[in-house]
């Protein structure tokens, strides 16, 4: 019985959903309630679930697919994590979503997805978790697509990319099948050589694309535009690299035999690299604060996926923090983000400016939240971002590099985003722009707290978090909380800190606008020409993908005509041949008839005669 | 008591002739209905007491085999399922009561004798059923008695004569080794002197006999013309069960138990039976008349059953049976809506229709049911048996016959969707649309029509259940 409380992190959103689902969209203040009590009894349960071993089991299909469930340390986080964020943005979505017509949708979708991630991580069952893996699809389309008139491209886009992620998982997830002859997560251990290693690659690619890593990353930057807002602040903030780097860590560490010198390491090391370095150079240019989030977003997933491929145990430490201090502090931004959308109308940095003034809590978060994401000491993204390099640096100089770039192009942007957001003189008419409402500022002010609370006492999350989902055996007995152990690393990052604001105000001081502080590196001679194919969707491997199926389809086109001709022309000439030969077989003159048919039988009497007898 | 299948009907016929004629055309449909609807529930349920009775001299009398196997089952099941079927339509086709009087009294003679055929174990009584099957057949196709008729009825007189003359005849020459003419024992002579050329004739003649009556390539040239001749009830009882009893299942019958395979017989059912998937369904793709081109798609249909039988294993023959029970229900469904388009616009001819779902919106549905059934697409009931049959096929290693075979079914999803998209779907045409009465026939033909595509869609939904019940019993039978 006690284990039943499984389902329940599953049982409850799903429930809380259906319900919203069947109350009329006039009873607005019914819905935020139920959406509000549901997510804060979730929370509840994932906190007195936190820290038990539990598990659960069903058969379900036969051929080893079990409705199986197991509540360990790392699976309790995730789930407490998400209820957590799950329960502060439904509080500010109940005044964000005040006047739009779809947030009854919007807390449908959103408590499905939660009913979602927890049932994929808690599964222990590889199709089980493909399972409610599969189901996050949905809801993200759904999400996305309530948006307004333009989203059903950027939904459709998402559910593309997402969808060939999944289907690289199922792949890999009967491969795993095929080797080890179990599903049962927790009984995998497979080696990445042969057949294990595209099975690895497979799993990989799905993990990497749920957590929006490059290259299936294009759908959020065009999300951020036409998707609501706090779709943007739980999924690709917080769902999406929860789960995704959730799922990367149990390969990497529990699924897959994985040693620091093999190649698979070096693999996500230098997607984690590529993507940190390649994003953040995008997100330096955008003119849209959503936009420029966006790209945020998929930067830092490379540092998780940087930390976590290392396989030293800094790395992944630093990795798997990096992993819930990202969700705190990007999903405050995009929450500091629909303030401003919601209060000044606009997230058109060109159009915004001077909004410290008059929304100075907002305000304080923001430079909260971005000094944690830059990496500026001693909040919370300093401390996780110190392991990851330190991580890096013992695997490779290249490596420690690409990190050191990132941090360097996300200070950069941010206060490029800051100083033309809440700094520079205010371009908007529409004066004057009053605070955000408190239920919007009561998740940011708590996201921001914990930036602080996280870093200034590490410890805390580290030792109670992160430290045991590694163990003692792979810790090998360090302890990574308190000041970060390597002070040049500390030097050098704080004069790359030092470095991006001596930038910032060069370039303030040369196109005499905050916005403009980063136009110095959008107009150097080669990046200017990379930039501008990059923003027109050149890279885009959605859209290559969709070219290649243009040609496809021409190609298609034209086999599509042949065949016609083969229907059109073809057979009916040879069918009219073959009817006019029945025709004058069946002239109607049962003469031709019983010659026919005596003819016939003279042939098989003769030809039963010969090969019997012949035999 | 099988034997009471072929005794009820014949004394029951006998009583209602004699007198109170008047009476009798009132209530003779309902005789009808209640013997065949008996007939039903008993082959559905195989283990009642009525099937392990013998009845001592009556069975010997009738050479009848009371141990019936799964194979007579099925061929009595669609037997009563078609006739009802038949008799159904026929009493909205057939107004005048004393006329339909005779017609019932037909029906009933061909449904003995295809009981008879189903049930006997004995060559010679095989022969004289056939040859009582095919007499009330004859009947019944020049029933209207007008030209086209009784020219069609003709035909099929001759060639049927012409086959059951080959029959005897080979029963004949068979005498000459055998010292009776039940199946046990011309199995067990035929085993002693298997290679003279006077056996080996025998067989030949009879084989092609029955090719005859079941209307192959190239012995089917009455086929058309009898079906398209026929009156509605009669082609669907034609097409639906009496060339697939007199013809596949005595062929099935009488190679697998009494004559015994070998490669030589399963090359030549196997060419024969592509042989007419091929030709029936190209000369159905040019086919201007809605019945005839049924008819040229029954041919084609016959040629798979040939074709799964001749592979010579237990699965092929079993999806052949299983085919069989399949093309009963698709094409009995067909002709009935065929039937009904024929009532409606008082002509069978393809290029005068067009948009009939629209006013017939029962006929239009379940013809594509019976359509798609019988393209093989799934997952109906066709597809299944098409399915077991090209498995068969590619166990036994014939890789060739298998591709074609599959290839053929695309030639049949042509001949059909033209068919289905002439007859039913685009515009009603000019002329039509001032058709007064042009709506559903009535449920004479549309309760039939109902009943069958739930037939089709059930066996093809419930596979699973209907191969365990039907089809390995089947396949157990020809294990042996």
């Amino acid at each position: 019985m006690l284990t039943n409380v499984l389902l329940l992190p599953i049982t409850v959103p799903t429930a809380a959903a259906l319900l919203i689902l069947m109350l009329p969209k006039k009873f607005r203040a019914a819905i935020d309630a139920i959406s509000l009590f549901g997510s804060f009894l979730i929370l509840l349960l994932s906190i007195l679930l936190f820290k038990r071993n539990l598990s659960y089991s069903m058969p379900a299909l036969g051929f080893g697919i079990e409705f199986s469930l197991r509540l360990y340390h790392f699976s309790g986080f995730i789930v407490l994590a998400a209820a957590f964020f799950v329960f502060l943005i439904t509080l500010y979505s109940n005044a964000f979503l005040r006047e739009k017509s779809y947030s009854k949708q919007f807390y449908v979708y959103l408590l499905l997805s939660l009913a979602f991630i927890n049932g994929a991580v808690l599964s222990d069952n590889l199709v089980s978790m493909l399972f409610f893996w599969e189901g996050m699809l949905i809801t993200l389309f759904g999400m996305i697509y309530i948006g307004g008139k333009r989203s059903f491209k950027t939904a459709t886009k998402a559910f593309i990319i997402a969808g060939v992620g999944d289907l690289c998982l199922m792949l890999g997830v009967a491969i795993c099948f095929y080797i080890s002859g179990t599903l049962a997560i927790s009984k995998l251990h497979i080696p990445i050589s042969g057949i294990g290693g595209a099975a690895f690659i497979l799993l990989m690619m799905g993990a990497i694309a749920k957590a929006g890593s490059m290259p299936f990353h294009t759908w959020i930057p065009d999300a951020a535009i036409d998707a609501p807002l706090p779709f943007m602040a739980i999924v690709p903030a917080s769902f999406e690299k929860l789960l995704g780097i959730y799922f990367l860590s149990r390969i990497s560490l529990d699924i897959f035999e994985m040693s620091p010198d093999s190649w698979a390491s070096m693999t996500l090391m230098i997607i984690g690299s590529i993507t940190i370095v390649f994003a953040v150079s995008m997100a330096l240019i955008q003119k849209n604060y959503k936009r420029l989030l966006s790209y945020h977003a998929i930067s830092q997933v490379g540092y998780m996926i940087l930390g976590i491929g290392t396989l030293v145990p800094a790395g992944i430490v630093g990795g798997l923090f990096h992993m819930i201090n990202n969700v705190m502090y990007k999903s405050c931004l995009f929450l500091t983000g629909g303030a401003v959308e919601k209060q000044a109308g606009t997230t058109d940095l060109e159009k915004l400016g001077g909004l410290k003034k008059y929304m100075p809590v907002t305000f304080i978060c923001y430079v909260i939240t971005a000094a944690s994401i830059s990496g500026v000491p001693p909040f919370n993204g300093f401390f996780s971002k110190e392991l990851v390099c330190e991580g890096a640096l013992e695997r490779g100089f290249i490596f420690y590099l690409a990190a050191i770039i990132g941090a360097f192009l996300t200070a950069a942007s941010f206060l490029k985003l800051g100083h033309a957001a809440f700094l520079d003189k205010s371009k908007n008419g529409k004066l004057p722009i009053k605070e955000a409402p408190i239920r919007m500022l009561i998740p940011m002010i708590a996201i921001a707290a914990l930036c602080v609370l996280f870093g200034v006492w590490n410890s805390l999350p580290l030792k109670l978090f992160i430290q045991p989902i590694l163990g003692q055996e792979r810790l090998g007995g360090r302890d990574f909380s308190g000041m970060p152990h390597n002070s040049l690393l500390v030097v050098i990052t704080i004069m790359v800190l030092l470095g991006a604001l001596l930038n910032h105000r060069y370039g303030v001081k040369k196109h005499g606008s905050g916005l403009k502080a980063a136009e110095h590196i959008h107009h150097a001679p080669v990046l200017s020409y990379i930039f501008n194919k990059a923003e027109n969707g050149y890279f885009d491997p959605y859209n290559i993908g969709l070219n290649i199926s243009y040609g496809f389809s021409k190609v298609a086109f034209l086999f599509d005509r042949a065949i016609d001709w083969v229907y059109n022309v073809f057979i009916i000439k040879v069918s009219k041949v073959f009817t006019a030969a029945a025709r004058s077989l069946n002239d109607g003159s049962y003469k031709s008839y019983i010659i026919w048919s005596l003819l016939a039988t003279g042939a098989v009497v003769i030809f039963l005669i010969k090969s019997m007898i012949g035999a | 008591m099988p034997s009471l299948l072929v005794l009820i009907p014949l004394f029951g016929i006998i009583l209602l002739n004699l007198p109170f004629r008047r009476l009798n055309e009132k209530y003779v449909f309902w005789f009808a209905v209640f013997l065949l609807s008996v007939q039903i529930l008993f082959t559905i349920s195989h283990h009642s007491l009525f099937w392990q009775q013998g009845m001592g001299y009556i069975d010997s009398f009738f050479k009848v085999d009371f141990a019936i196997d799964s194979l007579s089952f099925i061929m009595l099941l669609c037997i009563a399922i078609v006739s009802m079927v038949s008799l159904s339509v026929s009493r909205y086709t057939i107004p005048d009561p004393r006329e339909r009087f005779k017609f019932i009294n037909l029906l009933m003679i061909a449904a003995i004798g295809m009981n008879g055929i189903v049930i006997t174990k004995d060559l010679f009584s095989l022969y004289v059923f056939l040859e009582i099957t095919a007499l009330s057949s004859v009947v019944l196709i020049a029933f209207q008695k007008d030209m086209n008729a009784l020219e069609g009825a003709f035909k099929y007189l001759i060639l049927s004569s012409i086959a059951t003359i080959m029959m005897l005849f080979s029963i004949a020459l068979i005498l000459l080794v055998s010292p009776g003419t039940s199946f046990a024992v011309i199995a067990a002579a035929l085993k002693e002197s298997p290679n003279s050329a006077v056996i080996i004739f025998a067989m030949g003649i009879f084989i092609c006999g029955l090719f005859i009556k079941g209307g192959l390539v190239p012995f089917h040239g009455w086929l058309p013309d009898a079906y398209t001749a026929a009156p509605s009830a009669v082609s669907i009882l034609l097409a639906g069960i009496v060339t697939k009893v007199c013809g596949i299942y005595t062929a099935i019958r009488v190679i697998a138990f009494v004559f015994g395979f070998n490669e030589v017989i399963k090359s030549l059912f196997m060419f024969i039976g592509l042989f007419s998937i091929l030709i029936g369904a190209l000369a159905a793709l040019g086919q201007k008349d809605l019945k005839r081109l049924l008819a040229y798609s029954s041919i084609s249909q016959v040629g798979y059953i040939i074709l799964g039988f001749g592979t010579g294993t237990a699965l092929g023959m079993a999806g052949a049976v299983f085919h069989i029970f399949n093309h009963a229900v698709f094409k009995s469904l067909l002709f009935v809506n065929a039937a009904a388009v024929e009532k409606r616009i008082g002509s069978s001819d393809l290029d005068r229709m067009g948009g009939l779902s629209y006013r017939m919106p029962i006929t239009g549905s379940t013809s594509v049911i019976g359509v798609l059934s019988t393209c093989g697409i799934p997952p109906l009931a066709g597809f299944w048996s098409k399915l077991v049959i090209i498995i068969a096929l590619w166990q036994s290693g014939h890789y060739m016959y298998g591709t074609i075979a599959v290839l053929a079914s695309i030639l049949t999803l042509a001949y059909l969707l033209l068919m289905q998209r002439k007859a039913f779907f685009g515009k009603l045409p000019k002329e039509l649309e001032n058709l007064k009465d042009l709506k559903e026939v009535g449920p004479e033909f549309t309760l039939p029509s109902i009943i069958l595509a739930m037939i089709t869609i059930s066996v093809g939904v419930f596979f699973p259940f209907v191969f365990d019940k039907f089809v390995v019993p089947i396949k157990s039978i020809f294990m042996q």
